[in-house]
């Protein structure tokens, strides 16, 4: 049976341990919010990417919460508060030279859009946004 | 009593006698010589463990690790040809890379059945589609559910075909692992990440190619595929095992 489309916008939060033996429930969770909203298999592959690769980033800190929003064709994650300011650095200072492959080309180049929006101090949650590509 | 006759259409020059200019002259060209003459070895002894779940070339890559290491390891006063030597340290990478990376980690049959028939389904609904599928599309066409499907893929992932230990091909032969860390030592966090770059030119050829066609060119994963002749499941992970191999490098 095929679940009806997502028709409004709907939120789901998971809060994690950080490692990269929690990456599989991470990924299991952005399988389902990219079925419900019909989002190509490649470009579930392009999400969990950027996300795998924004908390591989995010050093000692414990835990994160990662928030999904789900719209009818978008989703956005907000991934924080995150303690790394070298994320920030990466994400907001200069582009990065050619030919280098950082965080911040790689998110570029995996999600149609991302910022760094301020938490609490020296807190940051990073956003990513994602589009249902044409049918 | 050792044979070592060449194979047909090598340079004719015996295998001991490369190993010699190998190991006692440290002429990188004759260990070449034997890694490619002895090739067709791995690729025999690779089909072996075909079908179950890991792509063939992989099995490959990883068999040749063992064909190289037994070249290294190679003691010039053993009187046994070099392939009764290798053939147990090529099956022996290949087992180890099963045993620490494949289906043994208790993956169920029916998962690992279904992740094999994945790549596939992905390719022809690419095709028939003009785009990507979704996950519902794919359990159709697999006649499972979208959890099984998420399943599958996730299963899949446990795989790892990159190999940090494989040679960059570099005429020093250094093993990747060493050449990152001793390079990298004492760098602050930033400037690992500046120097990714040089991380990137230790990876095996193929998969610096993909990640350039990916981040630099913007080519997708079903574009770099039919460039480089592999499944877009084969190109995801290949992208995703090569970024974490360069991650981890630079934080040793």
């Amino acid at each position: 049976m095929t679940a009806p489309p997502v028709s409004q916008p709907e939120l789901v939060e998971l809060e994690t341990p950080i490692g990269s033996e929690w990456d599989p429930v991470v990924r299991l969770v952005l399988g389902g919010v990219a079925d419900r909203l019909g989002l190509g298999f490649e470009d579930l592959d392009d999400l969990q990417l950027a996300v795998e690769r924004l908390l591989a980033e995010a050093g000692a800190q414990r835990a994160v919460k990662i928030a999904f929003e789900l719209s009818p064709g978008r989703v956005r994650i907000h991934v924080g508060p995150l303690r790394e300011a070298p994320i920030a650095e990466a994400l907001q200072g200069p582009p990065p030279a050619p030919g280098e492959l950082e965080l911040r080309r790689v998110l570029e180049t995996v999600v149609d859009s991302f910022g760094v929006e301020e938490a609490a101090a020296g807190e940051l949650v990073v956003r990513l946004d994602k589009r249902v590509g044409p049918r | 009593m050792t044979t070592s006759a060449p194979a047909p259409g090598s340079s004719g020059t015996p295998d001991r006698e490369l190993l010699r200019r190998y190991h006692q002259h440290g002429d990188v060209s004759a260990r070449e010589e034997l890694v490619e003459r002895h090739l067709p070895l791995v690729r025999s002894l690779a089909r072996r463990y075909a079908g179950r779940g890991e792509l063939i070339e992989d099995i490959e890559q990883v068999g040749a690790i063992g064909l190289i290491k037994a070249i290294d390891r190679y003691e010039l006063d053993r009187d046994v040809a070099l392939t009764t030597y290798a053939t147990p340290n090529v099956v022996g990478e290949i087992k180890r890379h099963f045993r620490d990376r494949g289906w043994t980690i208790r993956i169920p049959r029916a998962l690992q059945e279904l992740n094999v028939k994945m790549s596939g389904a992905v390719e022809r609904l690419t095709v028939r589609l003009g785009r990507s599928p979704t996950i519902a599309e794919l359990a159709k066409e697999l006649d499972a559910t979208p959890e099984q499907v998420l399943e599958a893929v996730e299963a899949g992932s446990a795989y790892s075909p990159v190999s940090l230990s494989a040679s960059p091909g570099n005429e020093e032969d250094l093993d990747l692992m060493e050449v990152i860390g001793t390079e990298d030592e004492g760098y602050a966090r930033s400037e690992e990440r500046a120097s990714l770059e040089p991380a990137l030119g230790e990876l095996p050829e193929r998969e610096q190619k993909i990640l350039r066609m990916r981040f630099e060119e913007g080519l997708t994963q079903t574009q770099i595929a039919e460039r480089v002749g592999l499944s877009q499941m084969h190109v995801s992970r290949l992208i995703r095992r090569s970024l974490e191999s360069m991650r981890e490098a630079m934080a040793e």
